[in-house]
């Protein structure tokens, strides 16, 4: 299908790449259909880009690449939205903010996971509780010399 | 909205399956029972907005920094060595 981006023009994907939040992100209840925008870079962070709304995208990455320990408990109602089950390999993503006038200020929010599971599709955004930071930031800790290294995945458990 | 006046051990009872019970008053502070079905995700106002926010902000970003992010993680690779 094709969709419109006010970022990056008109792009093509195949319909099976569509990714589905049932419940939406949060602050964006009404749009459920994403896809995951690679880039031709070095850079580790990918576009997670809403196809039924043309200016809404976010930066995500893999939080094993920063922190070699995340781990997310996932609830077996969680398990159930994204029609899951316990042997199933659910990948993680985290949400970046970046300050255009700071960029080295980055920060993942790390309290909102994306769950993602690859073989339905299905997705959602995880709201744990307030010991996950909602602003870690992701180049000042010393854990990101070590995890660039060792390509450790970050894993999603399941309940 | 709609108010209601409860009391300790009074609750609301909400569709068929929800039901919110005062389990106490101290201070300024009330206590929430809760009963509910496992689906029904249920959190404290502030955490929910709390990621609201961040998705709000993250959705702001409009190019991302790639010279910021290489340097860093090149930064990162040569404090291995």
């Amino acid at each position: 299908m094709k969709f419109l981006s006010t970022r990056f023009g008109t792009l093509e994907v195949s319909d099976g790449s569509i990714l589905t939040f049932p419940s939406g992100i949060l602050g964006f209840p009404d749009w459920t259909r994403y896809v995951i925008l690679d880039h031709d870079t070095d850079a580790p962070f990918k576009w997670l880009h809403c196809v039924e709304e043309s200016g809404l995208a976010f930066v995500i990455l893999d939080p094993a690449l920063f922190d070699a320990n995340y781990r997310v408990e996932i609830s077996a109602e969680v398990l159930a939205e994204v029609k899951g089950t316990a042997g199933d390999a659910l990948t993680l993503a985290v949400i970046l903010t970046i300050p255009s006038e700071d960029p080295g200020r980055i920060t993942a929010n790390l309290r909102g996971p994306l769950l993602m599971n690859p073989s339905t599709k299905l997705c959602k955004q995880i709201v744990l509780s307030d010991e996950y930071p909602s602003r870690y930031p992701i180049f000042s800790m010393p854990s990101v010399r070590r995890s660039v290294q060792t390509e450790s995945r970050s894993e999603a458990i399941p309940a | 909205m709609l108010v209601l006046t409860r009391r300790r051990g009074e609750g609301v009872t909400i569709g068929p399956t929800i039901r919110v019970v005062v389990l106490g008053i101290k201070g300024g502070q009330i206590r929430l029972g809760i009963e509910a079905p496992p689906a029904v995700e249920i959190h404290r106002d502030e955490v929910y907005a709390r990621i609201q926010e961040e998705n709000q902000s993250a959705a702001c970003t409009g190019v991302v920094p790639l010279d910021a992010f290489r340097r860093l993680l090149r930064t990162g690779r040569r404090s291995i060595a």
